[in-house]
């Protein structure tokens, strides 16, 4: 962090220079150019929620894709009564949720809670659009990484899903009725 | 149009411009008539007195008499003087009580004028006539009268005078008189011609302007300023050029008369001079003589200004009258009755009607509706859909055919008959400037007065039928009440912050970061940590309070100040650095304490600034605004260290204690219900009132003050927070006040401070508060959403149905299934006509139609 204080006064801290250097270590940002990194860590915001609080909510309109900084994300969807976990997400491993948000309008197909306490920083996008119109040569390249990245995380969730179902749900022939 | 109605006066546009001074304020201008001869005589009266002084007094060297003749000589100048400023003020009086009526008047006959005249005129040319050119001819209106008999009877009782002294000189000086009466008219058309063309310039600049303003949005889109320029210059350039020669002339006439003035003179000089060495002429006469040549030239001069203003006048009054010579195709009100009460029956016999270009719209239209019926209206754009309900509303008038109304002629029902008895909803609304009540009642005022408002329930209860309470609660939370507006609901706002503080605090915590005086505010701005209150008269703003010499002196006292400047300098270097190509749009300065158009001045500041604690008070000024707008949590370019966080809490109450006086420690001891009659004392004293969970903040919207903190998460509180405060404003009975203070929302200018769907909203309720007999809605749901289509179908269905005849031009087909009866237009005429479910089995046009829009 870069300090501006002057002799003993308590400095102020460039909290951009930080966020940069964070979005810088993901795999949606990296590689982007600097301009490009820059402005999206001015436009971004930080969250913060308490262990247990809701983040978002299956259903409701969506807008904004979602970092983790620290703490613990439980990403889950219901269906017909019951609450399927499908991933938890940490700052140290897939630590991004709501990618697709940037890219197109509709409203959420699962939901996340704060395992533990957590810090977020969120892209809204409209931010996403405004940088795009700016930096149009980089659009391309935003677009195919959200969706490896969207590939990604819903390849770790089927694996997780397959992974806990029960084994009479597996079927080597496809007109065999399963059995979950 | 014929008429079955007599008149009772002449038509405005026919009266001439004397109609209104000889028939208005007879009295008063009698008055100043008497007024007007009685100074004639002490007009007159001081130039005997001159003769007197010089001829008497002074030749027999007698100083009494010379004392009473300088007596009477000053005593009747005096009260000349005194009647001249009375016939002045008379005469404006009289002028501006005529303008008054005549702007009146013409103002309700050009309201009156059919829409095919709007659609031909501008209204710059409305508007100008209206209103400047109406003004220069009240000027003249006044002394229309008064001022060509006055200055007749002075020049001819200073004539008089003359011919008693010495006939032979008068009829000398009066010589000149006939060449100015051939040279000035000659001049004076000159000017009159020119006059014209400058009106007609100047309307047509009005215009221009006009439109420019009207379609603003436009010229902005399109970068269109040049060309807008362009349009605008040449009329300019005209206008000076007419200008230009009207003073030519002008001051030609001016001149003239100045030169035939001094004429005079000279002739009397000369031949009465003469006369006098040879003793024919005493010296007194003389110059009472050449007193009253001088002063027999002003009503001479008078009367060749009145000529011209006359001629001005007269110009543009006939100008103006000719722009709206056209009849009101119908009366205001028929003599002898009350309007009509109507069922609402309406029936269309052989109804056509044509542009004036010749081509129809609607052709032979028969169409019998019952009272109470509902009746949907649909075709393809330009089937005459929209026109049928113009026609219908007496809006326009049928080419051939007839519409009655209960079996009345709609020809001969007047203004106020339809009024009465029928609500036209546009498909594009049209909004006054005031609140939204006065919108809301305007159609009710237009035919009751203030007699019969409606209740404030029956008010209410329409607003939430057409879905508009939401909006009325939102704006009422959103105003900012006086300390005599808030005096009613005080405590039950208080109650209502106090039950978010307490019972709901749970709920709220993670969306409100509530005023704590120990804690520091993250959601808030520096300045609101530190100075934590406002002051009534604003002496604590943050653009004020880096000149605020106490407030600066609490800074240094802390050694606040310079970590405050350095927190301006960073983010001032932050912004400039990282938006210098963003200055054309405002998104990426919504969460930076500086403003889009400081940019230039901080970019320019920071040009010659290195390092952040700059000497001259201007720099330290600009980074100190930018460090009191800094809100921790919403400015996220910088984090302020907990050190800093500290001395800011130390800052507020040192500024408490030190500059407003206050105890900020006692307010801990009380809450929304325990008022602190020693905070209030302090308030009363000194304007400030601390974030003291006891006092009503003034300068704060009514949701500040009910929360009394600074929203974390406006996402949590519409999605969750918003339901719950409904149900507890709901439980406190607060949810009609509250309504009642969001009908106070100032609408703006043609409704611009309102989205599509809420004008159309609020001209939906208005039209149902006037609850007549029938109802004529043209695309009036078009710009709602489809819930609110939806809500307003319903309500139509539910509550109105079998009570009012409703006539709805439809663009939505699935809506037509509720009414009694569809409507088919094509081509301006009824191709069918039945039941949805009739329509749709016949497969015919209404079917064709369901299956494009499908």
């Amino acid at each position: 962090m870069n300090s501006l204080g002057q002799n003993s006064d308590p400095p102020v801290i460039n909290q951009l220079t930080c966020t940069q250097e964070f979005l810088n270590r993901c795999p949606l940002f990296s590689g982007a150019p600097a301009g490009v990194v820059g402005l999206f860590a001015y436009l971004a915001k930080r969250e913060e929620y308490l262990k247990g609080q809701d983040i978002l909510t299956q259903g409701k309109h969506c807008d904004r894709l979602f970092l983790i900084l620290s703490g613990k994300v439980d990403i889950f969807q219901n269906h017909s009564g019951r609450r399927f976990h499908l991933q938890l997400l940490c700052e140290d491993s897939i630590n991004y949720f709501g990618e697709l948000a940037l890219l197109a309008e509709f409203d959420w197909f699962f939901s996340a809670r704060a395992w533990t306490d957590v810090k977020l920083l969120t892209i809204s996008r409209e931010a996403f659009s405004k940088v795009m119109e700016r930096y149009p040569g980089s659009y391309q390249s935003m677009v195919q990484k959200i969706i490896n990245l969207r590939i990604n995380r819903f390849v770790d969730q089927q694996q997780y899903l397959m992974d806990h179902i029960s084994s009479d749900a597996w079927r080597e022939d496809p007109a065999q009725e399963f059995f979950l | 149009m014929k008429k079955t109605a007599k008149r009772n006066s002449v038509r405005i546009t026919e009266r001439s411009l004397f109609y209104w001074i000889l028939r208005r304020h007879r009295s008063t201008q009698l008055l100043l008539l008497l007024i007007i001869v009685i100074s004639l005589f002490f007009k007159v009266f001081p130039l005997e007195m001159q003769k007197r002084i010089i001829n008497e007094a002074i030749y027999l060297k007698d100083i009494q008499l010379l004392y009473l003749y300088c007596g009477l000589y000053i005593g009747a100048v005096t009260v000349a003087g005194l009647l001249k400023y009375g016939i002045n003020v008379l005469q404006v009086y009289i002028g501006q009580k005529i303008l008054v009526e005549m702007r009146e008047e013409l103002y309700r006959h050009v309201l009156q004028l059919p829409l095919q005249f709007y659609r031909k005129m501008q209204p710059g040319t409305v508007i100008s006539a209206m209103t400047a050119e109406l003004n220069a001819i009240g000027f003249f209106l006044g002394g229309a009268l008064a001022i060509p008999i006055t200055s007749v009877l002075t020049f001819v009782v200073f004539i008089g005078f003359m011919f008693n002294l010495n006939k032979w000189l008068a009829l000398l000086s009066m010589a000149i008189y006939p060449f100015e009466l051939i040279v000035l008219p000659y001049l004076q058309k000159k000017y009159n011609t020119l006059n014209m063309e400058r009106v007609q310039t100047t309307r047509s600049m009005a215009n221009v302007v006009n439109e420019a303003i009207s379609g603003i949005h436009e010229i902005h889109g399109n970068t269109s300023y040049q060309l807008e320029g362009k349009k605008l210059s040449s009329y300019i350039a005209e206008l000076y050029r007419l200008v230009k020669k009207l003073f030519i002339v002008k001051y030609g006439i001016k001149f003239a008369n100045n030169f035939f003035q001094s004429l005079g003179p000279f002739v009397l000089f000369l031949v009465g001079g003469y006369m006098a060495i040879h003793g024919q002429f005493t010296l007194g006469a003389l110059v009472a003589f050449l007193s009253a040549y001088e002063k027999v030239y002003d009503p001479w001069k008078e009367l060749i200004e009145y000529y011209q203003s006359y001629q001005d006048a007269l110009i543009r009054y006939r100008q103006i009258m000719q722009i709206f010579d056209f009849e009101p195709p119908h009366l205001m009100l028929l003599p002898g009755r009350d309007p009509l009460a109507l069922q609402g029956e309406i029936s269309l016999k052989n109804v056509t009607y044509a542009v004036p270009s010749g081509v129809r719209l609607l052709e032979n239209i028969n169409l019998e509706i019952k009272p109470n019926e509902q009746i949907a209206l649909v075709g393809y754009s330009g089937s005459g859909k929209s026109t049928l309900a113009l026609l219908i509303a007496q809006l326009y008038d049928p080419s051939q055919g007839r519409i009655d109304f209960d079996k009345n002629s709609l020809e001969d029902l007047s203004k106020m008959d339809v009024g009465h008895n029928v609500a036209m909803i546009a498909q594009q609304p049209f909004i006054f400037s005031g609140t939204i009540l006065d919108n809301l009642l305007y159609g009710v005022q237009a035919i009751s007065g203030q007699k019969e408002l409606p209740e404030k329930s029956v008010i209410l209860s329409v607003i939430k039928n057409v879905g508009l309470q939401k909006d009325i609660i939102r704006f009422g939370l959103q105003a900012v009440l006086s300390i005599e507006e808030c005096r009613p609901f005080r405590d039950k706002f208080l109650r209502m912050r106090q039950i978010i503080q307490t019972t709901l605090r749970n709920d709220f915590e993670s969306a409100i970061e509530f005023y704590d005086v120990d804690k520091f505010l993250y959601y808030s701005s520096i300045r609101d940590n530190i100075i934590f209150g406002d002051s009534l008269s604003g002496e604590f703003t943050v653009e004020r309070l880096p000149g605020h010499l106490r407030f600066v002196g609490v800074l240094q006292e802390l050694k606040l100040e310079k970590p405050l400047l350095t927190l301006g300098f960073a983010i001032a270097t932050q912004t400039v650095n990282l938006l210098a190509n963003f200055q054309d749009d405002e998104f990426f300065f919504r969460d930076n304490p500086m403003e889009v158009s400081e940019f230039p001045v901080y970019s320019k500041l920071l040009g010659r600034l290195k390092k952040p604690q700059p000497k001259d008070e201007e720099a330290r000024r600009l980074l100190l605004i930018l460090a009191l707008r800094f809100i921790p949590k919403k400015h996220s370019i910088i984090l302020l260290p907990s050190a800093m966080e500290q001395k800011i809490l130390q800052a507020r109450h040192r500024f408490q204690e030190t500059v407003v006086g206050v105890d900020i420690d006692h307010c801990k001891k009380h809450d929304a219900c325990t008022p602190c009659s020693r905070i209030q004392k302090n308030t009363e004293k000194t304007g400030f009132i601390p974030f003291c969970p006891s006092e009503y903040l003034y300068t704060r919207t009514l949701l500040e003050n009910i929360l009394f903190g600074a929203v974390k998460s406006e996402e949590v509180l519409d999605e969750y927070l918003r339901k719950i405060a409904a149900e507890a404003f709901k439980d406190e009975k607060l949810l009609d006040e509250v309504m009642h203070i969001g009908l106070q929302f100032e609408v703006g200018s043609k409704g611009d401070r309102l989205s599509g769907g809420q004008k159309q909203k609020l001209a939906i309720a208005r039209a149902f508060l006037k609850d007549v007999p029938i109802l004529i809605m043209d695309e009036a749901t078009a710009s709602l959403d489809n819930t609110s289509q939806a809500g307003i179908q319903g309500l139509l269905e539910n509550e109105l149905k079998g009570k009012k005849t409703v006539v709805a031009v439809i663009h939505r087909l699935d809506l037509t299934p509720a009414y009694d009866r569809i409507i088919v237009l094509k081509a301006g005429r009824i191709v069918e006509q039945g039941t949805y479910d009739e329509l749709m089995a016949r497969k015919g046009d209404f079917y064709e139609l369901t299956r494009a829009e499908f």
